[in-house]
């Protein structure tokens, strides 16, 4: 049995069950996974939207679309600019093709945009589904640690013929504990979890705006030129 | 991705070592602070000294005891001690009797074996007066009944039935004589006095309570009143009698306990400074044991 000495974290791990100290060190990798995949995501869509506000800036500065197009393709590029990068490339491809081929491109190009858009949602998504579970599977894992640790706790009551709370304390503390860290790495999840999804939302609405006008401009394009 | 992992375990170890050395359960202030408990002696329950109640007020409280023997609670102390008590005239002698107070007589003519000279210079007042009806205080021979052989009822010789005796008792026994009572009522057995304040409000009330006579069952004759009082002892409110029965008797006694409530007032022995313990009481006025609250 523990002494009186003050319970510190430390203390509440040390003393706990394996399975207990097992739940609480996968807690604890889950919530460092949680904030490495948020501050990632926040980077990222930062970094996103701030590209979108440039390359739209670009785009509808006047720029031939030509010099824009040989701008961008040189170096690998992301959502709006890898959006018009694809289109671009088959229209030019139909275009400097010696049979001129008119008939599908405009099907062809916006099959082509269409890809892109689910290439760069599903970059941005990526990783997303780890804070979901964390956020939804994080409290019943701190809960099972709990039940287990209460259930080792009362064992110990059993067989220690003792019910005095400094018998039973300790152990509840412990388990208890699990639930703590449970809902430590689930809560932030929920939260950067719905954020993100919010996020991932609008950019895919831009990035679908964005191409419905190309495709239309591309469109006009090919009606003037067919 | 792999900054974000570093940056976020930095983070997670910075948080964890923070917790460790700052969240330790501090226990629990223990208070040591006594729980305030009064003492409260025997004393401090209602007792009554054994004695009468005109005596004066003694510092030790001695009972009335004119025998040695084994004492016996005296129910009158204002009646006259004889030696053995009077069986008051019946009208049909049951005949079973006849022989049983011979025995107890005889058993404490035993006891009283040694020369008691105040019982016998009381014995000898009681021979000196001169009393038409009543029997002789000495012969242990049951007394005589003044009845006639048939039992006829004649209003106008109700006078001749009526007991003329004085009201007479046993001589109180005691362990050591004592002939000066002191203050105190003939039922009580305390060797102080001590009376809390709805004692005493009690002990008034049963002195103003007339309880009809006559009544075979006395629990019927129970009433309880609650009653709301001033500061000053003064009733508040009329009393409000919350036992109802349908009996004159119940309603007899009743009236009458009302009445005792009226009268007694102001009920000065009602001290100020604890108003709030008898602001509003109730009162069981009870036959059986006279007053009880």
């Amino acid at each position: 049995m523990p002494s009186a000495a003050p319970l510190s974290i430390w203390d509440l791990f040390q003393n706990a069950d394996l399975i207990v100290k097992l739940v609480m060190v996968g807690l604890l990798v889950a919530s460092v996974m949680v904030w490495a995949i948020a501050i990632e995501k926040l980077f990222l869509y930062s970094r996103t939207r701030r590209a979108m506000d440039s390359f739209e800036q670009a785009f509808w500065s006047g720029q031939s679309l030509e010099e824009l197009y040989r701008a961008l393709a040189s170096r690998p590029s992301h959502s709006m600019a890898a959006l018009f990068v694809a289109a671009m490339r088959e229209w030019k491809r139909s275009i400097e093709g010696q049979p001129r081929s008119f008939a599908g491109l405009q099907m062809r190009i916006e099959k082509v945009m269409e890809v892109t858009i689910q290439r760069e949602i599903g970059r941005l998504e990526r990783h997303l589904l780890v804070l979901a579970t964390v956020g939804s599977a994080g409290p019943f894992v701190g809960l099972f640690g709990t039940v287990w640790g209460i259930m080792t706790s009362f064992r110990a009551i059993a067989g220690q013929q003792s019910t005095s709370l400094a018998v039973v304390a300790p152990g509840i503390a412990e388990a208890l504990f699990a639930t703590a860290i449970g809902l430590i790495a689930a809560i932030p999840a929920t939260i950067f979890y719905n954020k993100f999804v919010s996020d991932v939302n609008k950019q895919a609405q831009r990035l679908q705006g964005f191409a419905d006008e190309f495709s239309a401009i591309l469109s006009r394009q090919i009606d003037e030129r067919g | 991705m792999r900054t974000a992992y570093t940056i976020s375990a930095i983070g997670h170890a910075a948080v964890l070592l923070w917790s460790v050395w700052s969240l330790a359960a501090k226990p629990l202030p223990v208070s040591n602070e006594g729980l305030p408990v009064d003492l409260v002696t025997a004393s401090e329950f209602s007792k009554i000294t054994a004695g009468t109640q005109s005596a004066p007020k003694a510092d030790t409280a001695k009972p009335l005891v004119e025998k040695v023997a084994e004492a016996k609670p005296i129910e009158d102390p204002t009646a006259k001690v004889v030696e053995k008590r009077e069986v008051k005239a019946a009208r049909e002698p049951p005949p079973a009797p006849e022989s049983k107070p011979a025995e107890p007589e005889s058993d404490k003519k035993q006891a009283e074996a040694p020369p008691d000279p105040i019982a016998d210079a009381l014995a000898k007042d009681e021979a000196k007066k001169p009393e038409p009806k009543k029997a002789d205080a000495k012969p242990p021979t049951p007394p005589k009944k003044p009845a006639p052989p048939a039992p006829k009822f004649d209003p106008k010789q109700v006078a001749a039935l009526l007991d003329k005796r004085d009201s007479a008792r046993l001589a109180a026994a005691g362990e050591t004589l004592n002939n000066a009572p002191s203050l105190g009522l003939s039922n009580g057995a305390a060797a102080q006095l001590s009376l809390s304040e709805l004692d005493a409000l009690r002990a008034r009330l049963a002195q103003l309570w007339t309880v009809p006579a006559g009544a075979k069952d006395p629990q019927e004759l129970v009433v309880l009143i609650r009653i709301k009082l001033k500061p000053d002892g003064r009733l508040a409110a009329p009393p409000i009698v919350l036992t109802s029965g349908k009996s004159p008797l119940f309603m007899a006694a009743r009236d009458s306990a009302i009445r005792a409530l009226f009268r007694g007032q102001p009920y000065d022995m009602l001290k100020p400074e604890h108003y709030e313990q008898w602001k509003d009481v109730e009162i069981t006025f009870d036959p059986r044991d006279m007053i009880r609250g």
